[in-house]
């Protein structure tokens, strides 16, 4: 080996002047690569604030919406069916409650357009415009308004009370801007006069823009898009997150506790291993042929039901919840174990006593990172008919029933852009600020139980 | 009212066999001659399973089929010609019976029939459901008295409980394999009549896809091609990918290696709030501002962008699967040992030089699994092309034009009145099948390699 | 001591294979260490060492575990700075370059001082290019041919190219451990260092395989200096000329490697070198 040491290149001058050589261009090359690492994270950061910024900037505005303060006088003239009929006056239930529907129907077919007018008509006697012109200025959900507020309040007939009535649509996107001011009469969505009247009223101030409650109120609504709400989809995505919390939580944590503690490590455990890892991956729309295959087309549950939604998103959800209860209980030190098995405890009462507690928190976190997964799950709701229109809020979970999420979708594909973008954006910002919410009460749980234990 | 009594019946069974077990092992335990094989709470918890499952049983029968028995026992006490009315007609007659039975009355005055069934129907709910509860509280007694004979010193009462407890856990384990037989079997089954109606070789290897103009009679079979949605799936994908895997990655690179602890603090949460952001929202934000953007700055160079197009939604999909490549990178590329890299800086390599030839090579298989998973994800995204791709399955090569994939292909057939028989919504099934196909395959192939990746320096 | 050592010129060129022990007093002094310390964090690591490397020597740092040893090690090529929150003082110099002057090219210096770690850490490349690894990126190679001839001129005097002249082709994680940290040795020569620092090069070796490397270590410093961290005192005074001891992040004790076996002045040398401190 002596003899190789001779051919040496001898350590020194030689090396380190090519070394030197090479330095400038390696060194650029370093600021290159490093400058492109640097970019990548802006890129991805500029994305976030894009995307952020877009929704939120289209969609605050939606929440503070043009609403016109008027005098309504109930109008005995006018308002049909009299008195509300008592109980006393009937035989048996039946005959009240048809009375009742009766009264109702008389009610609700008597002409509220006529009351809407008039109260608008009040403001201005003088102004002249066509009753259609005028009416577009409110939406048309102005005479349901009215209505409900009677019905609420029957003893109101022949009284003049203060109402405050969203204005429409078309009035709400005149005086924000969102529809361009300067485009003709032709391209206008409103009348002239009625333009004209919008810009009086929000001078006078009788049109003001309130804070639109009514966005976590009302449910949705086709004919008077002012006036659509989340409520009803609020209600839809709330029952199926309960279903999922009821089903995929017990079910997960269970399955995580038998793959880890439990099951023996042969072929069939690897199946189910592999098979959640898969399943984890599926996209989710599978889950929604799944649902529509298996749950409507052959048990027969309905269609559009938040108990068909629930059921689905818990499939998707398992795996995210088995997959982190497992990896939470690998990180409780098998000393743990060995120490309660020591004291005699049996397996059961080792993993139920002591080894669960302490994942407690990690549980937790997982729940809520799989509740938001399916909270904001959008795609197997449409296979399952979620994406109706549905103009109730669902009363249980059987109900037809729409989400949060397929709320969204439809909303963003309504023919009045100008109005909806906004809303979208709107529903959008509800929807974010739930998932945010669900988040930090995760990080608050979390910080306080790790904190206990 | 009556799900109300039986909960309520249940819980007070469920307490008394339980305290029935308690007591009586304490009065054995008690007796100090005798030591008790397990402490006297699992015997309670024993006696109590042996009572109200059985009574579960029952009731969960009773309920499964009640509403047949009950209708039909309402149509038995009807005229016999009630049975031929039609299925609207006949429950139209039930409900009656039963709002008379509940003594709410029907509107005018009920027929002499039905008053006499109603009263029928009235004693009859009775009794059934007080039979109901009989047998059900009979069969619970008797659980429970054979769980009190068979309490003594040796019964290993804690051992059958833990026994339980496990068979349930396992059953709960069982519903991810039952999940995935269930979503086999019913894409495979509903394909299958899809294929019924359709050649095989026309869907997988047809050029057009139109079905809403089929015409039974014609039967042109190039109307289900799957080629114009796969291609626009692929093409997607890709865009995705070209977004999504440089820029994914170099923010791992450097939130992992240069990035100081207070920039990765602050970093990392924010890019992996992309991850949370749900899918619709991708979609609505590549419909409102990324699509017409790509127009603008298209018409700004002279270039025909369509704001819908593969483009569009490639990018959006691209943005959205960013945390994803560098969450799953930045595992990876902190899998590979310190040493190595200390092995190449000590041998005056710069961390740049490092990074390429050493750490990346080294992370490659890890990457190229992370990367797998990531397009699984992009072939099975569904919102974000419903509202981005501009819902046009010709088959066509410009990304700048709009497109079509096979998951818009399944929302547009199934959604609306699926009525499971015409292959205009069936064809959905072979489109899903085809998918699943796809990310599964590729999933098992990431999920090996990622495996083998982690062996490598365990 | 180290005053004697850095000044005096009595180099003899022809290498000696039986070097007298004393003959390490009169080496070149190629590094030299002043008042050298470093903080992890808020914790300080070592304290104050001053120390002076010879020439064409081994030096071997020894000590407890958790003595700064290998800490002082890696600040002579500057490793320390890939740890986040590392802070060095004091000065380093090699050939009188200071090793932390803010101008000074760590590329460069880490060219001239090259390192073997404690676990052999080969690339997942083949045998061929995890040698030719070094001297690529410094271009170091003109041809092809250079290449070559670098990679098997290193292979040999790490005394590998025999067991390997016929797999170059195959990874160089199919090698035996010995074979693999002789791998990290030939890679490290390949670059044509002037110092080789060496972390505990065979605390995974087995007995074997670690005599081999030590016989090479003898062999190396004829023409390198070699720096060494070690936790065995037996291999400190076989392959060893000099000896510093380090306890608690302080130099208790250096010297000629005989004089501090045979005849350590501090009394917590004695307790190590009989065993006492753990």
């Amino acid at each position: 080996m002596t003899d190789t040491l001779l051919s040496a290149a001898s350590p020194g001058s030689r090396n380190r002047e090519q070394v030197r050589k090479g330095l400038r261009r390696r060194h650029r090359s370093e600021v290159l690569f490093r400058w492109a690492g640097i970019l990548s994270i802006v890129a991805a950061l500029g994305f976030v604030a894009i995307l952020f910024g877009m929704i939120l900037s289209k969609g605050m505005p939606s929440f503070w919406q043009s609403t016109l303060h008027l005098e309504a006088y109930f109008d005995p003239e006018l308002i049909e069916g009299g008195p509300q009929p008592q109980r006393e006056d009937s035989n048996s239930d039946a005959d009240y409650q048809r009375a009742y529907s009766n009264w109702q129907r008389a009610v609700t077919l008597s002409n509220w357009n006529t009351v809407v007018e008039t109260a608008i008509r009040a403001q201005v006697p003088e102004f002249e415009i066509e009753t259609g012109d005028l009416l577009d200025l409110v939406t048309t959900a102005a005479r349901f308004q009215l209505r409900d507020q009677y019905f609420a309040n029957p003893d109101v007939l022949g009284q003049t009370m203060p109402v405050s009535i969203l204005g429409s649509a078309n009035t709400d996107n005149w005086l924000k801007g969102t529809i361009d001011r300067s485009q003709p009469d032709a391209r206008q969505q409103l009348a002239p006069e009625t333009r004209q009247l919008a810009d009086q009223f929000l001078e006078q101030g009788i049109i003001r823009f309130d804070f639109a409650g009514h966005i976590f109120t009302n449910v949705d609504s086709r004919s008077a898009p002012a006036s659509a709400g989340l409520a009803g989809a609020f209600m839809g995505s709330l029952y199926m997150m309960m279903v999922v919390i009821v089903l995929a939580v017990p079910i997960g944590v269970a399955s995580a506790v038998y793959l880890e503690e439990f099951a023996p490590k042969n072929r069939w455990t690897d199946l189910i291993e592999v098979n959640i890892n898969n399943l984890a991956a599926v996209p989710s729309i599978v889950f929604g042929l799944l649902g529509a295959a298996v749950f409507i087309n052959y048990f027969g549950l309905p269609r559009s039901a938040p108990i068909v939604g629930g059921l689905v998103l818990t499939l998707m959800t398992l795996p995210t919840i088995i997959i982190a209860t497992r990896s939470s209980l690998r990180a409780v030190p098998p000393s743990l174990r060995q120490a309660a098995l020591g004291l005699g405890a049996s397996r059961n009462q080792t993993v139920f006593h002591h080894v669960l507690p302490m994942t407690f928190p990690g549980i937790l976190t997982a729940t809520i990172i799989g509740v938001a997964q399916a909270l904001g799950e959008t795609a197997p709701l449409l296979l399952i008919g979620m994406s109706a229109f549905i103009a109730n809020i669902p009363s249980s979970p059987m109900d037809s029933a729409t989400a949060l999420p397929v709320q969204i979708y439809l909303w963003q594909g309504n023919e009045n852009r100008n109005f909806f973008e906004a809303r979208t954006s709107a529903a959008i910002i509800v929807l974010l600020g739930l998932m945010l919410m669900l988040n930090a009460i995760a990080i608050f749980l979390r910080s306080r139980l790790e904190k206990r234990a | 009212m009556n799900a109300l009594v039986i909960a309520a019946l249940l819980l007070v069974l469920l307490t008394f066999s339980y305290q029935v077990g308690w007591s009586r092992s304490r009065k054995l335990a008690g007796n100090k001659s005798q030591h008790l094989h397990s402490r006297p709470i699992y015997h309670g918890v024993l006696a109590a399973l042996f009572a109200v499952l059985p009574a579960m049983v029952i009731i969960g029968i009773w309920a499964l089929f009640s509403e047949q028995v009950t209708n039909s026992f309402i149509v038995a006490q009807l005229p016999p010609e009630t049975a031929q009315l039609s299925q609207m007609q006949l429950q139209a007659a039930i409900a009656r019976v039963k709002a008379i039975a509940s003594g709410y009355g029907v509107v005018g005055e009920p027929s002499a029939t039905e008053v006499v069934a109603a009263q029928v129907f009235a004693s009859y709910q009775q009794i059934s459901f007080l039979a109901v509860l009989a047998a059900a509280a009979a069969i619970g007694a008797g659980g429970l008295f054979w769980a009190q004979r068979r309490i003594g010193p040796r019964l290993r009462a804690r051992t059958e409980v833990e026994i339980f407890v496990r068979i349930a856990l396992m059953a709960c384990s069982a519903v991810a394999i039952v999940t995935t037989l269930g979503i086999v079997l019913s894409l495979l089954s509903d394909a299958l009549r899809f294929f019924s109606f359709i050649n095989p070789l026309d869907f997988f290897f047809g050029t057009t896809w139109n079905p809403r103009f089929q015409s039974a009679g014609t039967g042109s079979a190039g109307e289900y091609g799957l080629l114009p949605l796969l291609w626009g799936t692929v093409m997607i994908s890709i865009i995705a990918m070209l977004v999504a895997v440089p820029i994914g990655l170099m923010s791992a690179i450097y939130l992992s290696q240069y990035a100081d602890e207070r920039v990765r603090n602050v970093v990392k949460p924010i890019i992996e709030v992309l991850a949370g952001i749900p899918t619709i929202v991708y979609g609505f934000f590549a419909l409102v501002t990324v699509g017409p953007f790509f127009a603008a700055a298209g018409d700004a160079v002279g270039i025909d962008i369509n704001a819908t197009s593969a483009l569009t939604a490639g990018v959006v999909m691209g943005i959205m699967i960013i945390p994803f490549i560098s969450s799953l990178s930045d595992d990876i590329i902190a899998q590979v040992p310190r040493a190595m890299r200390d092995g190449s800086l000590g041998l005056g390599a710069t961390q740049s030089e490092t990074i390429r030839n050493v750490l990346l090579p080294a992370a490659l298989p890890g990457i190229v699994g992370a990367v797998l998973l990531a397009v699984s994800r992009a072939i099975g995204e569904t919102m974000i092309v419903v509202l981005a791709a501009g819902n046009s399955p010709v088959l066509r090569f410009n990304p700048a034009e709009p497109t079509s994939t096979v998951t818009v292909s399944i929302v547009n057939q199934l959604t609306g009145d699926a009525d499971f028989t015409s292959p205009q919504s069936l064809v959905a099934f072979a489109l899903g099948l085809t998918l699943f196909a796809m990310t599964l395959l590729l999933n098992v192939m990431a999920l090996y390699i990622v495996r083998k990746f982690r062996e490598q320096y365990e | 001591m180290d005053m004697i050592a850095g000044k005096i010129k009595l180099t003899s060129k022809t290498v000696d294979q039986s070097m007298n022990p004393l003959d390490v007093l009169e080496r070149e002094t190629r590094l030299s260490a002043r008042d050298v310390t470093v903080h992890y964090g808020d914790k300080q690591a070592l304290f104050g060492i001053s120390i002076d490397i010879p020439d064409r020597a081994v030096t071997s740092f020894i000590g407890p575990s958790g003595c700064g040893k290998s800490t002082f090690l890696r600040c002579i090529n500057r490793m320390n700075d890939t740890i986040e929150g590392a802070r060095v003082g004091g000065s380093i110099k090699l050939d009188g370059d200071d090793v932390y002057d803010p101008n000074l090219d760590v590329v460069e210096l880490r060219a001239r001082v090259g390192m073997v770690f404690q676990k052999p850490n080969p690339f997942p490349k083949s045998i061929y290019e995890n040698v030719a690894y070094g001297p690529k990126i410094h271009g170091l190679a003109r041809s092809r041919t250079d290449l070559d001839e670098i990679v098997v001129s290193s292979l040999r005097k790490a005394g590998l190219f025999e067991e390997v002249k016929d797999r170059l082709n195959e990874p160089g994680t199919s090698l035996s451990g010995g074979q693999q940290q002789r791998l990290c040795i030939a890679r490290a020569i390949a670059v044509g260092p002037q110092v080789i620092l060496m972390d505990e090069p065979c605390s995974a070796l087995d007995p074997i395989a670690t005599a081999i490397i030590e016989e090479l270590i003898d062999e190396l410093r004829e023409n390198y200096t070699i720096v060494i961290v070690t936790h065995s005192m037996q291999q400190a005074a076989r392959v060893s000329q000099k000896t510093a001891f380090f306890h608690l992040g302080k130099l208790i004790e250096e010297g000629v490697t005989e004089d501090i076996f045979t005849n350590p002045e501090h009394k917590q040398t004695q307790d190590y070198i009989m065993g006492r401190i753990g």
